[in-house]
């Protein structure tokens, strides 16, 4: 243990805190590995398992949607976060998971009640798989057009896809418009051994779903850790460093890419299914550019690429979306003599301010998120900043050392790969 | 513009002992333009296994353009690259990396916030099962490519000494300037390559790490049964431990030959020496 008195700063403290936790050893492990590793996340899912005997009913509804909303945020970091791929239209895939549980389990029948025909119902655990396929496939849809386009071109086309789909659900006399549709939760399980039954229906229950979408999360969690942990993940990364060195080594970018926005959306399918099935109620209202925005921001203020930074980031703005929102609204509604400025005001108005001046200041203090990526926060600190600038300082470095640096041929590369340049005009 | 001499590129016909070897790489008559620049025009040269041959020129000559040509980066526009008597026109760089071409680039492209050993492990990228249940659920097949990739990638290091395994998991940007250019050779040598090709390996390096990499060069012949293709300026590393040479200026082939032969060829000392008295 190492004291260093003549520090008094609070970074003293905090590095002597830190050396204390690194050099004091519990089981062969340092304190600071058991905070940062594994045994944390542990320590949450054990608390995220007794919740329901913790909290009550309206915190426990906020616990089902941030679960989603995690899912959601863990699906979109693989496409941005991981391959660097931005996507302002997430919502897209939110959407037809949603839409595909409402329609497979009878929405239609339900609102047609007039109509006579006969349309078939499915059960939630068919429509589960069936939305995150289906999702997945139109995460490949929009993904192949777009491969040739990066940065603000590809936010752009992938903010219209988020637009379009909705308003597609809106349009189409098939999903009822603007009234949307209704979706029923998983049919209830009956006689399970040890269990008894399962209610899933029971809107004053909402312990069997939330157990439902903690399962999914944590399915989810340990799938994006497995693909970040592999060769796949490899080649995201990989991508979004120097898409032309990835393809030099060997990372068929097509694919990568395909696979990035391919399992993305997979991920968003299933917490669209989920979601619907635990609202009941969905209408094309419901998916606006403000969910992909707030699923984004989720990531932002977490840590992007980070996978429980991201799951805070949810947490935080879920939380505060829909627990703290009506609390405080209800609050100031009975009550309008606490505060002459926010009596009778709805805070539900003020939300995406509230996330817009989230975003600023995260991106003025903190731009590596709560939780970071190590590598992401490299990244923002401009340390081994992007390869062009990266070796262009190399360079610059050896020259001052007065070391032998050949000038030729530098624009070679690069000049031609932009609009060909007169890279020989010079001569 | 075009100020490239009128004279057509000499074809020598090859030495006794270099047409005894196979041919590896056949570029044929491979032209690319950027707008209305030539960039490569015309370009003719075979490579045969196991030399190592250069390409020379000056400033704008082409020689990067046409690494661009081989690994797949650009299409040509005309002409025809057969590798191993299969036509790789037109494939990805990835597919031309599965074909046997590994390749270095003049500004190191490192993955700089990625460690030494993860950017030797994304050179054997091609070594993993594709398949996304494999990958997913690290499945025995995966898990033995990775333990493979692993050793390999420590082994591939281990060539230019034990310092760079000291340092694998440190970040790429953080090694030296040398380092750099090591671990990129360690990231094209992943794929288990036949023909490497190198845009300026000695760029930037003082004398003592020139010298050492011309040694590792004619090292990574021997030890990895390579061949090698080079880009290089310094005429003393080219003319050092060239088999056969090919001059491009201006997008065109100017000269062709074994080291002797270039270095008395009057075209080629007017393009190096003679150039800047007619500007």
């Amino acid at each position: 243990m190492i004291l260093r008195r003549s520090q008094t700063t609070l970074r003293g403290y905090l590095d002597t805190a830190l050396a204390w936790l690194d050099n004091t050893t519990l089981l062969g492990r340092s304190l600071r590995w058991y905070l940062t590793s594994w045994p944390l996340g542990l320590v949450f899912l054990l608390l995220a398992l007794l919740l329901p005997v913790l909290v009550d009913l309206p915190t426990l509804t906020a616990a089902v949607s941030i679960c989603i909303y995690a899912m959601l945020a863990l699906g979109l970091n693989i496409v941005v976060g991981y391959a660097g791929l931005l996507d302002l239209g997430y919502v897209a895939f939110f959407v037809i998971g949603s839409y595909t549980v409402a329609v497979g389990t009878g929405g239609i029948l339900q609102n047609a009640q007039d109509h006579a025909f006969n349309i078939p119902t499915y059960p939630f655990w068919l429509l589960l798989p069936l939305a995150a396929l289906l999702a997945g496939i139109f995460g490949v849809l929009l993904g192949a057009p777009t491969l040739r386009l990066r940065g603000d071109y590809l936010a752009i086309v992938t903010l219209g896809f988020g637009e379009i789909v909705p308003i597609i659900f809106q349009n189409l006399p098939f999903f009822f418009g603007q009234f949307g549709m209704s979706a029923l939760p998983p049919a209830d399980i009956n006689n399970i051994p040890l269990l008894g039954s399962i209610t899933f229906s029971d809107p004053l229950n909402v312990t069997p779903f939330y157990y439902l979408a903690l399962a999914a999360l944590v399915i989810v969690v340990l799938a994006v850790y497995a693909l970040r942990d592999s060769s796949l993940g490899r080649a995201w990364i990989a991508i979004r460093e120097d898409e032309t060195a990835a393809a030099a080594s060997g990372v068929n970018l097509v694919r990568t890419k395909l696979l990035a926005f391919g399992l993305g959306a997979t991920v968003g399918g299933i917490g669209g299914a989920l979601n619907a099935a635990f609202v009941t109620t969905i209408a094309p209202s419901d998916f606006n550019f403000g969910i992909s925005i707030t699923i984004l921001i989720m990531i932002v203020l977490g840590g992007i690429g980070s996978i429980p930074g991201v799951i805070l980031g949810a947490a935080i703005l879920r939380f505060f979306d829909v627990y703290l929102v009506s609390t405080v609204s209800a609050a100031l509604q009975s009550n309008s003599t606490t505060s002459n400025l926010l009596a009778g005001h709805d805070i539900n108005q003020a939300k995406l301010l509230i996330y817009g001046i989230v975003l600023l200041v995260m991106i003025l203090l903190r731009p590596q998120g709560l939780i970071p990526n190590r590598r992401r926060s490299r990244e923002l600190k401009g340390i081994g900043a992007s390869v062009e600038g990266a070796s262009a300082v190399g360079l610059l470095e050896r020259e001052e050392a007065g070391l032998d640096v050949p000038v030729e041929d530098t624009l070679d590369e690069t000049a031609y790969a932009g609009s060909g340049s007169d890279a020989q005009g010079g001569e | 513009m075009d100020t490239s001499p009128a004279q057509p590129a000499t074809m020598e016909a090859p030495s006794p002992a270099r047409a005894a070897r196979p041919v590896i790489l056949d570029v044929t008559n491979v032209t690319k333009s950027f707008g209305g620049l030539r960039a490569v025009d015309s370009v003719t040269f075979d490579l045969r296994q196991g030399e190592i041959f250069s390409i020379i020129g000056p400033n704008g000559a082409g020689k990067t353009t046409v690494f661009n040509l081989i690994t797949g980066i650009y299409k040509p526009d005309v002409g025809q690259i057969v590798f191993e008597g299969r036509s790789i026109n037109g494939l990805t760089p990835d597919r031309v990396l599965r074909r046997g071409i590994a390749r270095t680039f003049q500004n190191i492209r490192l993955f700089n916030n990625m460690t030494v050993l993860e950017n030797a492990l994304v050179g054997q990228q091609i070594r993993f099962p594709s398949d996304l249940a494999s990958v997913m659920l690290h499945l025995p097949n995966y898990r033995r490519a990775e333990r493979q990739a692993k050793a390999r990638a420590l082994e591939l290091l281990s060539f230019f000494g034990p310092s760079l395994v000291a340092r694998q998991d440190e970040y790429a940007s953080s090694l030296s300037y040398a380092d750099r250019r090591r671990v990129e050779i360690v990231r094209a040598l992943g794929s288990a390559p036949k023909l490497l090709l190198l845009d300026e390996p000695t760029a930037g390096m003082n004398d003592a790490e020139t010298a050492e990499a011309i040694t590792y060069i004619q090292r990574l012949r021997r030890e990895f049964n390579l061949t090698v293709l080079l880009i290089e300026h310094k005429l003393q590393v080219t003319m050092g431990i060239s088999d056969h040479i090919v001059v491009l200026d201006y997008g065109k082939k100017l000269a062709e030959g074994v080291p002797a032969e270039i270095q008395q060829n009057p075209l080629v000392i007017e393009a190096y020496l003679g150039r800047k008295a007619e500007v």
